[in-house]
């Protein structure tokens, strides 16, 4: 499956739709200190597709996405070998300029993590690290981020209110307005609906959905109904093992490994 | 169709990170000069100390040549004996040690006992008002103490409890000795207790913060049997959080053998060593209070050196602190 | 009653008693020094305290007008050098260097030169400062001072920034953003309650510290406000006036004991006011 750069998936009323390869990971190795969290990883993301990552605690989902923008450089002793490329850039090279590729590569965490400031702050502060903008321009940017997220009738009326002060539903999506504000290319979701209540929870999965037609994302899930309906590539993860990289389809339906078959039927896990 | 897709991928990225990369460049130096900034601001407290410590001996050198280690062992004080200055450390450093001692015999019990009576007796509603009095007082500055022991508790002292204690101790041999008269304003045990009243909040503010660190459980699995209050304090909170009681102790022990304002005014300032406490006498920090900028040449450098001394008097036992606390903390922690 | 039971029960019961019996005693001490505090020190304090110089002994008037002023100035100078550099340093501790060898050492110096005896800093002053400008100054007062607040500072620095939720700062980064502005915009915001906090207890440690003026500072009976001299300060005035039998200056000692007591007491209320809305979560 690696070995191919482009993917074509059926995409409703039988129109083939292809998909090239944006994200490939190459015989990717992670280490925490001497502990081998990640063994040998081979898997592609493909552009304008959404692919989940599933699999128990510990499996090394998060990590692997925490690798794919160099999260893990936050870190003493955490190193990853073999490659990451990125539209053919590779991303683990200590030369690249770390906060160039983290604007590429966005990433919205487990809890929300809305900053310490208003709402049209929030937004606001990432696109001036890149551009600077008059004041109405800026304003449009924010409204379309917002809408973007489908928070901009929520908050139209507060933007000067504290980002803090949102739900947590409401903060999560703020969050996600915040990365897609910067025009990313990747947008990586780490558990993004772990903690929301179901309401919220459908819609950042909504959005998710609305947002794989410009970007190219991937989410860790622990939540494999989530992963059903949100993705069209799943990858099964075990003790740092990919186990099975295929179509969401195939490894719900009809999945090649035994392993995945038992977690996916809730045998273990 | 496969390359075009790809190529046109390529085409659209490239001029979108290159101008990112531009904008991304004007932090460059921002972010670099902040690392740095950083770094040499957490050097310089480094500096600090080597700076105290050279200081201090380049200070103390004139009267370390002159006097050696007979310093550590001369009684007499005399900086302007003839033909020269005669310099002794031994009744400052007497005088702080025994002034520390006296303190911390009284504090130690009184604190711990407040601070149990905080954590496991008191209402709920004083809990926080009586725990927020007592660390507002730990930062009343020390010289009020030290005014008020001149003003208030010494001669309170004088006039109406010491000489009961001289009459009752009078017929017992030893302890006759210990606490003789006459009673005085200035004395060493005035001293003590202005010490002990000082470090109180102390050593009660860093009991409290130890014993929070018990886990509760471990509390109500000892009441669950049936342990009286005194027993789950005794049995569970105290062995649990030894190390960190006597971190905490020594902690207070440290201030006050380096505590300067709270004795300077109601010790008397004397250098002989007399075996009662009721009697006058000094400590490190007073001595050089009192005649520091007065003192010149190699009587000024002797002070420099008693100073030498209390610096390693306390850094020795704040060491010992500092290490048995961060035991504790990596126990709380794990 | 079960006799094992019955003499644990009066154990019990008389340990009790001891606590409280000891918080009696302690709380007693306590609002006992506060007590005389208020009573000679309102008594004393009158408009003229903050409107008329330090008087000679054997006179009638006289204020702590210089001293009051004296002292403001060498604290906010203090504060103003000390609480950068603690503050950097601080960071450095929290964000750059939390696990490596360099910030263990300096962390550990820091707890000491925390607790180390003020006068041990006066020392020091003296043989870096004093001695080499050929003279006690302010300046070398205000240093003292910027030598006690920088433990305080680094120390509330770090723990602040420790409670700064790491999410945070990836988040921050996950933007692109530059370490250096992840700590100044995100994390510095996010604990900015508790870094004022520990700016204000710093302020109130050194607002009432005598023992590192005495030699650098010095004190001075008039009005001056030339850095390079000496200048009068209310704890050093405080200990001279307390040395002497003037009765005056008896009275005076206990006005400027009240003003330094309410100052740090006020200080230390803001800032655990200040601190309770903690922002970090």
């Amino acid at each position: 499956m690696s070995g191919t750069d482009s993917v074509t998936l059926s995409e409703g009323a039988g129109s083939m739709v292809n998909h090239p390869v944006k994200l490939a990971v190459k015989n990717l190795d992670f280490f925490y200190g001497q502990t081998r969290a990640l063994k040998g990883i081979n898997l592609s993301l493909y552009k304008n597709i959404v692919t989940a990552f599933i699999g128990p605690s510990g499996c090394g989902k998060s990590t692997l996405l925490r690798v794919l923008n160099r999260m893990y450089d936050l870190y003493p002793a955490q190193r990853a070998t073999g490659e990451v490329l990125l539209d053919g850039q590779n991303v683990l090279d200590p030369k690249l300029d770390l906060n160039l590729l983290r604007a590429r590569v966005g990433m919205v965490f487990q809890k929300p993590t809305p900053f310490p400031m208003t709402i049209y702050d929030n937004i606001a502060f990432g696109i001036k690290l890149y551009e600077k903008l008059p004041k109405s321009e800026m304003d449009g940017r924010v409204e379309q981020a917002l809408k973007g997220a489908a928070l901009w009738n929520e908050v139209k009326d507060k933007l000067n209110a504290s980002g803090l002060s949102l739900s947590g539903g409401q903060q999560q999506r703020l969050c996600i307005a915040r990365t897609v504000a910067i025009k990313p290319e990747v947008i990586l979701f780490d558990e993004p609906c772990s903690a929301l209540d179901p309401i919220s929870t459908a819609k950042v999965e909504e959005l998710i959905d609305e947002l794989k037609s410009q970007y190219t994302i991937a989410i860790v899930t622990h939540n494999m109904q989530q992963a059903a309906r949100v993705s069209q590539f799943t990858a099964f993860m075990y003790l740092g093992d990919l186990v099975e990289f295929d179509e969401t389809n195939k490894i719900f339906t009809k999945p090649s490994k035994k392993q995945t078959q038992e977690y996916i039927t809730g045998r273990f896990g | 169709m496969t390359d075009m897709a790809v190529e046109s991928a390529h085409m659209a990225q490239a001029d979108i990170p290159l101008d990112r990369a531009k904008a991304l460049s004007a932090f460059k130096l921002g972010d670099v000069s902040f690392y740095w900034l950083t770094r040499i601001s957490a050097i310089c407290v480094l500096l600090i100390l080597g700076g105290i410590i050279v200081s201090l001996i380049i200070g103390a050198w004139p009267a370390i040549r002159e006097f050696g280690f007979s310093f550590l062992f001369t009684q007499r004080w005399a900086p302007s004996a003839q033909p020269t200055p005669v310099l002794g450390a031994l009744g400052p450093i007497y005088g702080t040690l025994i002034t520390s001692f006296i303190a911390m015999l009284i504090a130690v019990p009184v604190g711990l006992g407040i601070a149990i009576f905080l954590t496991e007796l008191c209402p709920m509603s004083l809990r926080r008002p009586i725990a927020m009095a007592i660390e507002l007082l730990a930062g009343i500055p020390s010289i009020i103490y030290g005014m008020w022991g001149f003003f208030v508790l010494g001669p309170f002292l004088a006039n109406s409890v010491e000489p009961a204690i001289i009459a009752f101790f009078a017929p017992i041999p030893i302890l006759n000795t210990i606490f003789a008269g006459p009673a005085s304003n200035l004395s060493l045990f005035n001293a003590s207790l202005i010490l002990a009243i000082m470090i109180l909040p102390f050593i009660t503010a860093i009991s409290r913060d130890v014993f929070a660190t018990v886990p509760p459980v471990l509390k109500e699995s000892a009441y669950g049997m049936g342990c009286t209050t005194w027993e789950v304090a005794r049995n569970v909170m105290i062995p649990y959080t030894r190390v960190g009681l006597i971190g905490g102790v020594m902690l207070a022990l440290g201030r006050a053998l380096g505590e300067t304002m709270a004795v300077t005014f109601i010790i008397g300032n004397s250098f002989r060593i007399e075996p009662s406490i009721f009697a006058p006498g000094t400590t490190i920090s007073a001595a050089i209070a009192s005649e520091f900028a007065e003192a010149d040449g190699v009587h000024q450098s002797g002070l420099i050196l008693l100073g030498l001394l209390l610096f390693v008097l306390t850094f020795f036992v704040l060491t010992c602190a500092r290490l048995l606390l961060m035991r504790i903390e990596r126990k709380a922690g794990a | 009653m079960n006799p094992i039971y019955a003499s644990r029960r009066r154990k019990d019961i008389i340990i009790r008693g001891l606590c409280v019996a000891a918080a009696a005693f302690g709380i007693g001490w306590l609002t006992l020094i506060l007590g005389s505090l208020l009573w000679n020190g309102l008594s004393s304090l009158g408009l003229n305290v903050f409107t008329q110089m330090t008087p000679p002994p054997g006179v009638k008037d006289g204020g702590l007008l210089n001293a009051i002023v004296g002292s403001l100035i060498m604290t906010v100078i203090g504060v103003a050098i000390g609480a950068p550099l603690g503050m950097f340093a601080g960071t450095y501790l929290a964000e750059y260097g939390r696990h490596d060898k360099l910030s263990s050492v300096i962390r550990f110096i820091n707890d000491i030169l925390l607790s180390a005896p003020s006068i041990i800093i006066g020392l020091f002053i003296y043989g870096a400062v004093v001695v080499p400008m050929g003279g006690f100054s302010a300046f070398a007062g205000s240093l003292a001072l910027a030598v006690i607040v920088i433990p305080v500072v680094v120390r509330t620095t770090e723990d602040m920034l420790a409670l700064v939720p790491t999410a945070l700062r990836e988040a921050a980064s996950a933007l692109g953003l530059p370490r250096a502005y992840v700590i100044t915009r995100i994390a510095y915001k996010a604990a900015r309650a508790g870094l004022i906090t520990g700016i204000l207890l710093a302020t109130a440690r050194v607002a009432g510290e005598t023992a590192p003026l005495l030699f650098t500072a010095l004190s001075n009976q008039f009005w001056s406000v030339d850095l390079t001299k000496t200048m009068a300060n209310l704890p050093v005035t405080i200990n001279n006036f307390v040395n002497n039998p003037d009765p005056n200056w008896k009275s005076l000692a206990w006005a400027g004991a009240l003003l330094i007591t309410l100052s740090v007491l006020t200080l230390n209320i803001v800032a655990r006011y200040v601190g309770a809305e903690r922002t970090p979560k």
